[in-house]
């Protein structure tokens, strides 16, 4: 950067240009991956860079298949998905794109009239006219300033895709291993439900009962039946969100998930001003900060120069959908009939547009710490109630219960279905603490990557 | 929990202030019992002389004699009484007990009875059978005003004629009934001699509804009680009546449950000898070994105690020889619980399989709900005895004392008089000819189908 400041005075100096930005050999992987890997503590690569023929492959599996050899734990899952998730290596390869585009601009074009692309979701589309080679020698060091800043953006935008990632992992690691106790929970009062039902038919058989008690033991059976087929439809499809993820298929994609989601820690964590958190390490809002400090330098040479027009196209997009198609053109322009006032009020409407817009981005991250934080206190404390007063307060029921039975005061009958409702109480539990890994997520993903000391996500495999 | 003491000092810091200005000086003292076993019959240390009567784990209240008039003090106060070991409730009665102490008097005597309420609402004695003044039958509302908590009522009357009887309230009864409140009245008859026996027992029969694990009855409940007890105790831990061979004896009971209670008495014929109306003439009376109390009635019986032995003396509904038990469980009889009993059993650790084989818990020792007693307990010579609730025993011994009342264990049958176990060959069932053997539970099976194929 400071190579292209310093030569952007001169034409002349254009020169110079090709010797000072070259290719870095790894696309600008390594800087990018920087970055991820100090937000999630997990390296992005196996050997330091992407992966690029058989050997690399071959590497990555065996990293992959070694992790795989017992139950994923939420942080070996992130890893795999940063090491393996193939959109996020599509994100990693535009950066090579945009490095390369960064290279070009800075070194002398072929003789051209008029120079304008535009690129967006990977896509490049250039258009050539032929015009003055002087022209694009006087262009060129704007373009290179262009690139570089472009560089820059893009990558923070994809360690920022790589933080998405990861954020979306554990979610949905969460999501698998707690749709996995669900189904075994389900099968639980599907069992519980079966032993009624046939003891319901014995006492039939024995003349105790009538066909309609029998029958309605039966109904309560034939539902808990289709819950569980329920239930394990939502485990395979949380389980294949994860899997894609990962990036897995074949022989990987028989992983094992641990039996129970990861205890609640002992205490929730305390964060102090997490809207400053937010607004410092969201990549999205310094991507956008960049921008907005590139408009307003645009808007200092538009209004200097006057006759030369730079438009930044493009808005901040901060976390929804896909990246939106961004794109600059430089022309120089005769003033014939105008001296330039339009250009630098376009220029000055372009600046102001980007200020509101990273302005929107901060509000948006600010409400979004606040929000998710909220729900991440809120969670743990829901999640709390039902380890220590839902779940405790039916286990106690369920030993009254049995101490009923054993005086013949309640029936067997009531026995099950108090072991139902303690069934039941178990899954609201699982259900909470869930909610609550969701919610950690959620606010890691808002504060940008960063929760403290990170404490206790990974390992608890068994509650 | 709150304790009795905790309970009763509120009230009684209330009532101390009340009975002061109604003037302490001439009230007789309020005697308390703390225990739930028998008391020995209480001879009369003044007065006209009689023969005092043992109430089953209860006790007699004492008096005072002031210008020849017999004075009585009862306290309606909030108690905790002792149903059985491992078992206590919360209830109203009077100086320490529920039921309160038996009031026993004589033909003639003029009785004053002061009445402090210690109770949280006001209430009234109606003295049960007694021929009295209008204005002294205890009626809130139609008769007197209720005695509101912390004041003290007299009723003064004349004891006109011998006979079985029973106080209790007639303000708010079906609470406080429910929660306990009632007691023996006897009138002995002027002449020691007149209807004299050699033990004369009385109790009071009631029910409570007392949820297992809890200490108060459901005073809402109309019928469905799970104790059913003689003076509030309920088997096994009422205690036995004991009589000395060939004694003359009366047992006196009065129905205070809402429903009818057949006594019986095994091993001896006996006659009811008196109603809560007075004695049957002797002309009247007709030889049984079951004679049902009605509601709010009284019966005397008597017999001649010629049988030695540990005769059973109980209320001939089964259920009332139950404790707690739930009335809504179904009949497990006869249900195969091969394989699902290791189902359930993984699902509720420590589950048993029961009553597949009849209802009998057998000697199962398993933990129960707390502040409650097994459906069926109580151990004979012979095992398990399996009953609850209205269930004693009559020990007929030979050579106890005139007033010995001690348990004196377990009778000693002479040789050859227990049923045994016949060990020789047993013979295969007579058949009538061509018929083959009954299958009572296919029949019902075959028969149940045939139906829901029509």
């Amino acid at each position: 950067m400071n190579c292209l400041h310093k030569l952007a005075g001169g034409a002349s100096m254009a020169l110079l240009l090709g010797g000072c930005a070259s290719l870095s050999g790894d696309g600008g992987f390594g800087a990018a991956a920087g970055v991820s890997e100090q937000r999630t503590g997990l390296s992005a690569s196996v050997a330091g860079r992407l992966p690029r023929n058989d050997d690399d492959a071959r590497a990555l599996a065996a990293v992959i298949d070694k992790k795989l050899g017992q139950p994923l734990a939420v942080d070996e899952a992130v890893h795999i998905a940063l090491l393996n998730n193939r959109g996020l290596q599509a994100s990693y390869w535009s950066l090579g794109i945009a490095e390369a585009d960064l290279v070009q601009a800075g070194r002398l074009q072929n003789p051209v009239f008029d120079f304008k692309r535009s690129h967006g979701g990977g896509e490049v589309s250039i258009e050539r006219t032929l015009t003055f080679n002087l022209l694009s020698l006087i262009m060129a060091p704007l373009a290179g300033r262009i690139e570089g800043r472009r560089y820059e953006q893009t990558k923070l935008l994809v360690s920022n895709e790589a933080l998405k990632v990861a954020a979306d992992t554990r979610r949905a690691w969460v999501e698998a291993v707690a749709a996995n106790q669900s189904a075994e929970y389900a099968v639980q009062v599907e069992e519980s439900a079966q032993a009624s039902a046939e003891l319901a038919d014995r006492m039939r058989k024995a003349g105790n009962w009538s066909a309609m008690d029998v029958a309605r033991e039966q109904a309560y059976h034939a539902q808990t039946v289709a819950d569980v087929s329920a239930a394990r439809k939502a485990a395979v499809a949380a389980r294949e969100k994860l899997t894609r993820l990962m990036g897995l298929s074949g022989a990987q994609t028989a992983y094992k998930l641990p039996d129970h989601l990861p205890e609640l820690p002992a205490a929730p964590q305390e964060l102090g001003d997490i809207e400053q958190i937010a607004v410092n390490e969201r990549l999205d809002i310094q991507a956008a900060k960049l921008d907005t400090a590139h408009t307003a330098s645009t808007l200092g040479l538009t209004k200097t120069t006057r006759f030369i027009n730079v438009l930044d196209l493009g808005v901040v997009s901060n976390s929804e959908g896909r990246t939106n198609a961004r794109g600059y053109e430089l022309s120089l322009e005769i003033p014939l009939f105008e001296w330039g006032s339009t250009r630098v009020a376009r220029a000055e409407a372009t600046y102001m547009q980007s200020v509101n817009l990273l302005a929107q981005a901060a509000i948006n991250a600010r409400s979004e710490a606040r929000e998710s934080y909220a729900d991440y206190r809120a969670s743990y404390e829901l999640a709390r109630h039902y380890r220590d007063h839902v779940v405790p307060l039916r286990k106690k029921l369920a030993d009254e219960t049995l101490l009923r039975y054993n005086g013949m005061l309640m029936s067997v009958f009531e026995l099950l279905a108090d072991a139902r409702e303690q069934s039941a109480a178990v899954n609201g539990y699982i259900g909470a603490l869930k909610d609550y890994w969701t919610a950690q997520a959620n606010l890691e993903a808002a504060l940008g990557g960063r929760l403290g000391d990170r404490q206790s996500t990974n390992k608890g495999v068994t509650p | 929990m709150t304790t009795r003491r905790s309970f009763l000092s509120g009230a009684a810091l209330i009532g101390a202030g009340m009975v002061t200005k109604a003037g302490a000086a001439s009230l007789p003292e309020a005697p308390v019992q703390s225990s739930a076993a028998t008391a020995p019959p209480l001879v009369p240390p003044n007065g006209r002389p009689y023969n005092p009567v043992v109430t089953l784990n209860g006790w007699t209240l004492p008096w005072r004699m002031k210008d020849g008039v017999k004075e009585f003090h009862l306290v309606a106060e909030p108690v905790v009484r002792e149903l059985a070991p491992g078992m206590t409730a919360n209830l109203w009665g009077y100086n320490g007990q529920s039921p309160g102490p038996t009031i026993e008097v004589v033909e003639g005597d003029r009785v004053r009875i002061f009445v402090t309420n210690k109770l949280p609402e006001h209430t009234s004695v109606h003295w049960h059978g007694q021929l009295l003044p209008n204005g002294m039958d205890g009626i809130t509302g139609l008769t007197q005003p209720g005695i509101q908590p912390g004041k003290t009522f007299v009723y003064e009357f004349v004891a006109r004629h011998a006979g079985t009887f029973m106080y209790h309230p007639h303000a708010d009864e079906m609470a406080q009934m429910a929660m306990g409140m009632m007691g023996f009245w006897i009138t002995h008859p002027k002449d020691p001699k007149q209807h004299a026996v050699e033990r004369d027992f009385v109790f009071l029969l009631s029910a409570y509804d007392i949820e297992p694990g809890s200490y108060t009855p459901k005073i809402n409940t109309m019928l469905d009680f799970n104790l059913w007890t003689f003076n509030s105790r309920a088997f096994p831990g009422i205690d036995p009546m004991v009589v000395r061979k060939n004694d003359r004896v009366r047992i006196r009971a009065g129905n205070l449950t809402m429903t009818n209670h057949p006594i019986h008495l095994h091993g001896h014929t006996f006659e009811v000898t008196g109603t809560d109306g007075g004695w049957v003439r002797p002309s009247a009376r007709w030889p049984e070994v079951t004679t049902d109390v009605a509601v709010g009635q009284m019966r005397a019986i008597e017999f001649v105690a010629d049988a030695p032995g540990d005769w059973a003396f109980h209320c001939h509904k089964s259920h009332h020889t139950m404790n707690a038990m739930g009335h809504n469980v179904p009949t497990m009889i006869g249900v195969d619980h091969t394989g699902v009993a290791e189902k359930i059993n993984k699902l509720v650790p420590g589950y048993m399989v029961m009553g597949d084989k009849g209802g009998s818990m057998g000697d199962m020792q398993m933990p129960l709900p707390e502040n409650t007693l097994p459906m069926m307990s109580g151990d004979g010579p012979f095992g398990g005895l399996e009953m609850g609730g209205m269930f004693t025993t009559v020990k007929v011994r030979e050579g106890l004392a005139r007033d010995d009342y001690k348990d004196p264990g377990w009778y000693r049958h002479p040789k050859g008089t227990v049923a045994y176990e016949w060990t020789g060959e047993v013979p295969p069932a007579p058949r009538a000819p061509g018929v083959p053997p009954s299958k009572p539970t296919e029949t019902m099976n075959v028969k149940r189908d045939a139906k829901h194929h029509h």
